[in-house]
């Protein structure tokens, strides 16, 4: 695999460090080492000299170590445990914890030095919080940056002393140190959690990311939508990080199995496969450092300690380094390096020589400075034959065989019952600017319409790639695989062939699937809630119980969709690794690797107890020996592989709650209270007792209070100078004021908009009177008590008859709305038209009348409207309840009357000439428009006609000719009782 | 005592994102991840499925009821960018207008008050707010507010229909007018009421206090107190309760009701006005209730998923 294999300088055994992080300072004199009872310091002069300690007491292993990055400030490092960092100096052979600083209220995850700034520091944590410390100040971070979900790394960058770069699952924020309050900038990196971030040394813009998917991108955070490059792995990567000289990289991986240690070095302008592979260590590596190239020295050299409880300084020198730099450029610019190349440094460069060709992606961006020259070439193309030895083909049920000598493959799939064959052949010019040919052979059985689709799909595709020097077998055959699936809906859902090494997904993501950049700000779905419906009901839904959440309860849920990503495999669990950091044994406990035909859904972020295919339950069942030996019920649950085939439940159910014995109001006193004004008192005693039934005994009391206040005793005199009236008492006005007020506070409306129709029926307006005709003048002697007044009730909404009750206007309208079966009961209409202050006062003795009448009233008049909106709102409820006519009840008593009726209304079209006619002669033929059809008069007040036939007449008529036949009168032979639904 | 009335198996094939009865309560509405949007009617206990809207190309945020007097009509809101508007006729349910004039998730919808006519607002991770009315005849009039929160709206809700500020110099026996408000919230971290004025829809207030994206507004119900109560909750898990007694509804007061552990989905006021439910990540609904002093208290802490119900009785009843 790599160019070379070497063997390291050093090899140092600290066999009772249990050392978890290590650091080696700016100078390239220390490296120390963070063991739980001990620190220790090694110096990298002479390694192999029992290193020094310095104690510490904590229970928390050292998350994180890292030494101050300034000369100046060289003796300074910090380490982080569980939640707080210590600040240690080292002079002179010992070292103390000088300060510490403490903020976090979760377990740091990382902490970095400023490049810039040598008293700054950067941390940040699990409780979502970044914080930035000046080490002067320690009491508290000068700047919290809150990134709401919890950051996994954070690093300065090396160019810009501003910003800073942290990964939270799969997302890399860019921030401005400046602007703490939202991230400059969100990077939808991975589709996995991302163990490793490094800037790039030279370029202020650009990062690379390494993550559990398997992959390690290239980012210029100011094209957050599409990575500049990808290294492809076969497994997950612990960390990358830039090499110190140009053009290379280290890499981590997360080994499957013990004995794969691979730290690796790559071109970052080739990243095909590894220049270079650092052999040696027996055990995972945790940590990898490079010491500070020596004044003279070129070499340069890699600091590593692995938990193989060694450390190892591996010598890279300026061939190795070479390595990293492709010929071409190498020849163009004009490199530092001085030694002359030699012919064994590669086998594969001359290879790659005659297929250079322009680059699509540029890894660097040319406007940066710094050795932009000399990158000019990252993807580049392969010849053929490095197509087909590199070609990642591990799609499940398809097969393709290659042959290099006649530049052509065949590529066979079985999809359901349909199998296809294709044969791919390759021009000699091909990937340049030369796409290749697709065939269809037997025995393809797939229909003809199908595979002249394909053959577009492959040929569009093809195009694409070889346009830009490409190569396109791979994308092709991703193409054929995805066209079939989608056609094909035979699939078993459960038979993954090749769980262990499902294939890469080397295009960007799909962007109409969830979790892609554009999710970034679409909110996280609502997956529960509660809302009140209706009047007394709560209706909520959650989660199904087997639908526990993927990540600790104490982890934030993710504020938006794009964090899907993370949880795309739908049994990773993305944050427990982080969270658990400090302990080591933890440190690489991968979930199984995903296969890539899983959906991305809402419920991807809920882990589901049962949707595990045999294998991989297996692999867990092995893993959380090791990870979670407390854990019992994920070992058991998961073990259980009888769920597999079982559909799982994403659904949980809606449950409606009655609520309503919380509400101020009941519905069983809206069905029995009564509005009578003939009798207020026994209105009162009754609604009394009403209230006395649901238990409300307050508002039985109100109902006795209101029944003393509305006694005949108390009406007041019309007269002012007799005496002052009840409603100036105490108790008069401002005890119902008092009341109202309270249950103003109990948000009882029902109370409230009852007391008020019913206070304002005990003192009705005095215009009403003069309105229905029964007084001659205001002036005259008003009536001490209403009820003397029954006809204030007479045309109560809910008559239900079809007759008009004014003798003053024709029958030509009629108002539907006045039957309560077929009403719509929003177009009451009041009875009383009362208006205030428009009343122009000629005598002293009339205003003086006036204001006795405002005195007299027991519910303030000023506040009218307010009483009107309390009714108008316990209207709202009674319909809700279905309680129409309580309703309209209380409707009535409302000041401002509802908007006019627009519902149907009856026109009178003259029965001689049929024009439309007002009044009882037609205006166009001088005859009578609506004759009785019984007496023959025109017919002026109460009427009924017919609706079918239109005969009818006056309504006494009427009734008693009904009251002994069935036929209209006018002898057309309708049957109007029976038509007229009225 | 609260008691569970009913118990909806949706039978929805993924994750459900909102239920919502109608205005009697006979009727509910859901939708879910699986792009559909089902309706039941829950009489008696019962559950019969009455409708399956299939519409939606993406999962289904939320659902919204119209007022019953322009018919059974129901609003859903989705992934897929779209606003479809049902409408039942003769028992069958059919899109009465599909709106796409957003460019990304529409996450909130929200019928106004019956008094405007039929009106809906619509709020989407395009940042925009659309006004949706209903001008007859298959007729809709779109105004937009491009722009209401940068980078995305994330719930809409109206105001009642009260007569701002003029409960006083209202001239009585006039037909009131009505001023049409609404309040937004918005991966900004903020809170904004919208007023119409001369038709056209305009900020008036910015109500800051969360940290976080705002994830729900819900301005409360009223029963005819001048007080204006809006609430709003966040992903920094708090919740506040913004009043206005001030009859220009220029001041706004917020008090943070509580700080939860996780992000807060969900609020909504009980007819009342006087009960908040806020639900959240945590997978728990807990309801407040104003005490006569003015503070608020939890007076239920539910915890969902195990059917498991425990609230405390109202002890209003008893204590007067």
């Amino acid at each position: 695999m790599a160019a070379r294999w070497s063997s390291e300088n050093v090899v140092v055994e600290f066999r009772d460090a249990q050392a978890t992080a290590m650091s080696v300072d700016c100078l390239g004199s220390h490296a120390v080492l963070s063991g739980r009872r001990f620190l220790y310091m090694v110096n990298l002069e002479a390694p192999s000299e029992p290193p020094r300690k310095i104690g510490r007491q904590s229970k928390w292993d050292v998350g994180t170590v890292q030494w101050n990055p300034h000369r100046a400030e060289s003796h300074v490092f910090a380490a982080s445990s569980n939640q707080r960092v210590d600040l240690y100096s080292w002079r002179d052979g010992c070292g103390e914890v000088h300060t510490s600083l403490q903020g976090h209220t979760r377990v740091i995850s990382d902490l970095d030095w400023s490049w810039f700034e040598p008293e700054f520091l950067v941390t940040s944590s699990v409780d979502t919080y970044i914080y930035i410390w000046d080490t002067r100040d320690t009491r508290k971070p000068t700047v919290a940056l809150s990134a709401v979900a919890g950051a996994s790394q954070v690093k300065w960058n090396r160019k810009n002393q501003y910003l800073l770069a942290s990964s939270h699952d799969g997302d890399v924020r860019i921030w401005d140190k400046r602007k703490p309050n939202t991230a400059a900038e969100y990077v939808a990196a991975h589709l996995s959690k991302i163990h490793g971030l490094d800037w790039h040394p030279d370029n202020e813009f650009i990062l690379a990311t390494s993550s559990q998917d398997n992959s390690v991108r290239f980012w210029d955070y100011r094209q957050p939508r599409k990575y500049l490059n990808i290294l492809s792995c076969q497994v997950p990567v612990w960390k990358a990080r830039y090499t110190p000289f140009s053009n290379g990289l280290v890499t981590v991986m997360v080994p499957q199995l013990r004995r794969e240690n691979s730290l690796l070095l790559w071109s970052t302008l080739d990243l095909n496969s590894p220049v270079h592979a650092f052999v040696g260590h027996d055990d995972v590596v945790l940590e990898f450092q490079w010491r500070p190239q020596k004044e003279g020295s070129k070499d340069y050299q890699l600091v590593t300690w692995s938990r193989d409880q060694t450390l190892r300084i591996w010598r890279v020198d300026p061939q190795l380094q070479k390595l990293c730099v492709s010929d071409v450029e190498e020849l163009m610019d004009g490199m530092s390096l001085t030694v002359e190349m030699e012919k064994s440094l590669s086998s594969q460069e001359p290879d790659s020589q005659h297929s250079l060709g322009p680059a699509a992606e540029n890894l660097q961006d040319p406007d940066s400075g710094g050795r932009q020259d000399s990158a000019g070439g990252s993807g580049l193309t392969q010849t053929l034959q490095q197509e087909f030895s590199l070609v990642n083909l591990q799609i499940r049920n398809v097969n393709v065989e290659m042959d290099v000598v006649n530049r052509s493959c065949v590529v066979s799939a079985h999809f359901g019952s349909h199998q296809v064959h294709l044969v791919v052949k390759f021009p000699a010019q091909y990937p340049n600017n030369a796409a290749p040919s697709f065939q269809f052979v037997s025995p393809t059985t797939i229909p003809s319409a199908m595979k002249t689709k394909i053959q577009k799909i492959l040929t569009d595709t093809s195009l694409q790639k070889v346009k830009r020097n490409q190569n396109c077998l791979e994308p092709c055959v991703r193409q054929l695989v995805s066209c079939l699936e989608s056609d094909m809906t035979q699939e078993d859902p459960f038979v993954i062939s090749n769980p262990v090494t499902p294939a890469l997904q080397p295009f960007p993501r799909v962007t109409n699937t969830y979790g892609s950049y554009q999710d970034a700000n679409i909110p996280f779905p609502r997956t529960s809630g509660a809302r009140f419906c209706g009047t007394g009901c709560l209706v909520y839904f959650t989660r199904p119980i087997t639908m526990h959440r993927s990540v600790p309860p104490t982890e934030p849920t993710p504020r938006s969709l794009s964090a899907l990503s993370a949880y795309h495999s739908g049994v990773l669990t993305p944050m427990k690794m982080r969270s658990e950091s400090q302990s080591t044994l933890r440190l690489y406990s991968g979930s199984p690797t995903r296969s890539d035909k899983d959906t991305v859904s809402i419920s991807s972020f809920y882990y589901k107890e049962r949707k595990l295919p045999i294998s991989a339950s297996r692999r867990w069942s092995v893993q959380t020996l090791h990870d979670w030996p407390k854990s019992r019920r994920f070992k058991t649950k998961r073990e259980g592989t009888d769920y597999g085939n079982r559909p799982i439940k994403l659904a949980g159910k809606v449950i409606i709650q009655d609520i309503s014995c919380l509400l101020p109001v009941h519905k069983s006193l809206g069905e029995s209270y009564i509005l009578n004004m003939n009798d207020i008192q026994e209105t009162c005693q009754k609604n009394a007792a009403a209230a006395l039934t649901v238990g409300r005994r307050d508002v039985a009391k109100v109902w006795a209070l209101a029944s003393a206040a509305t006694s005949q005793d108390l009406s007041p005199d019309s007269d002012p100078d007799t005496e002052t009236p009840w409603a100036r008492h105490p108790f008069g006005r401002q005890l119902l004021e008092t009341l109202l007020d309270h249950y103003s506070h109990m948000s009882d409306v029902q109370t409230l908009a009852m007391l008020c129709s019913v206070f304002r029926a005990q003192a009705p307006p005095p215009d009403c009177y003069s309105l229905y005709g029964h007084h001659a003048s205001r002036s005259a002697m008003l009536p001490p008590h209403h009820s003397r007044y029954p006809s204030y009730t007479s045309s109560s909404v809910t008559s239900g008859s079809c007759s008009s009750t004014s003798d003053s206007i024709t029958t030509t309208t009629w108002n539907a709305g006045r039957d309560s079966e077929h009403a719509n009961p929003w177009g009451e209409s009041s009875p009383d038209d009362y208006r205030y202050g428009n009343q122009g006062y000629t005598d002293p003795r009339e205003r003086e009348r006036e204001q006795h009448d405002m005195n007299k009233r027991l519910l303030d008049p000023a506040n009218m409207l307010q009483f009107d909106d309390f009714k108008k709102c316990y209207g709202e409820i009674l319909y809700r309840w279905g309680l129409r006519e309580k309703r309209a009840d209380v409707l009535k008593f409302a000041t401002c009357p509802p908007e006019p009726h627009k519902g149907i209304e009856f026109g009178v079209y003259c029965c001689h000439c049929r024009s439309q006619a007002r009044g009882t002669q037609c205006a166009v033929c001088k005859r009578l428009t609506f004759q009785c059809a019984i007496c023959h008069v025109a017919v002026r007040g109460s009427s009924n006609f017919c609706l079918s036939c239109g005969h009818g007449g006056h309504t006494s008529h009427m009734m008693d000719w009904f009251r002994r036949q069935d036929e209209c009168p006018a002898g057309c032979g309708c049957h109007c009782l029976l038509q007229s639904t009225f | 005592m609260v008691s569970v009335i009913n118990t909806v198996d949706t039978s929805h094939e993924d994750m459900i994102h909102d239920a919502q009865m109608d205005y009697y309560g006979t009727r509910l509405a859901t939708c879910s991840s699986d792009r559909t949007v089902k309706i039941f009617d829950v009489r008696n206990g019962g559950q019969i499925l009455v409708a399956d809207l299939r519409g939606h190309e993406g999962p289904v945020w939320q659902v919204a009821w119209a007022h019953p007097m322009f018919g059974n009509i129901l609003a859903s809101c989705s992934y897929d960018r779209k606003v479809i508007i049902w409408k039942e006729d003769n028992g069958s349910w059919d899109k009465m207008y599909e709106y796409t004039g957003h460019e990304s998730s529409v996450n909130s919808v929200c019928w106004g008050p019956y008094e405007f006519g039929l009106i809906l607002a619509c709020g989407s991770s395009d940042g925009a707010i659309s006004l949706l009315t209903f001008t007859g005849d298959q007729q809709w009039d779109v105004k937009k507010i491009s722009n209401a929160h940068t980078i995305g709206c994330n719930a809409v809700s109206w105001a009642p229909a009260v007569v701002p500020g003029s409960l006083i110099d209202q001239p009585s026996g006039q037909k009131p007018n009505y001023v049409k408000r609404f309040v937004s919230g918005g991966c900004d971290n903020l809170v904004k009421l919208w007023k119409e004025e001369d038709g056209q829809w305009k900020e008036d207030q910015k109500l800051e206090a969360h940290s976080d994206w705002v994830r729900d507004v819900g301005w409360a119900p009223s029963i005819g107190l001048p007080t204006s109560t809006i609430a709003s909750c966040s992903q920094d898990g708090r919740v506040f309760i913004w009043t206005c007694d001030d009859p220009a509804g220029n001041t706004w007061t917020p008090e943070l009701l509580h700080k939860f552990n996780d992000v807060v989905w969900h609020v909504s006021w009980s007819i009342t006005g006087n009960i908040l439910a806020v639900s959240g990540g945590d997978n728990k609904v807990t309801l407040w209730k104003e005490s006569m002093d003015g503070r608020w208290a939890c007076i239920s802490d539910v915890s969902k998923g195990q059917g498991a119900v425990s609230t405390i009785t109202d002890t209003q009843q008893t204590e007067q």
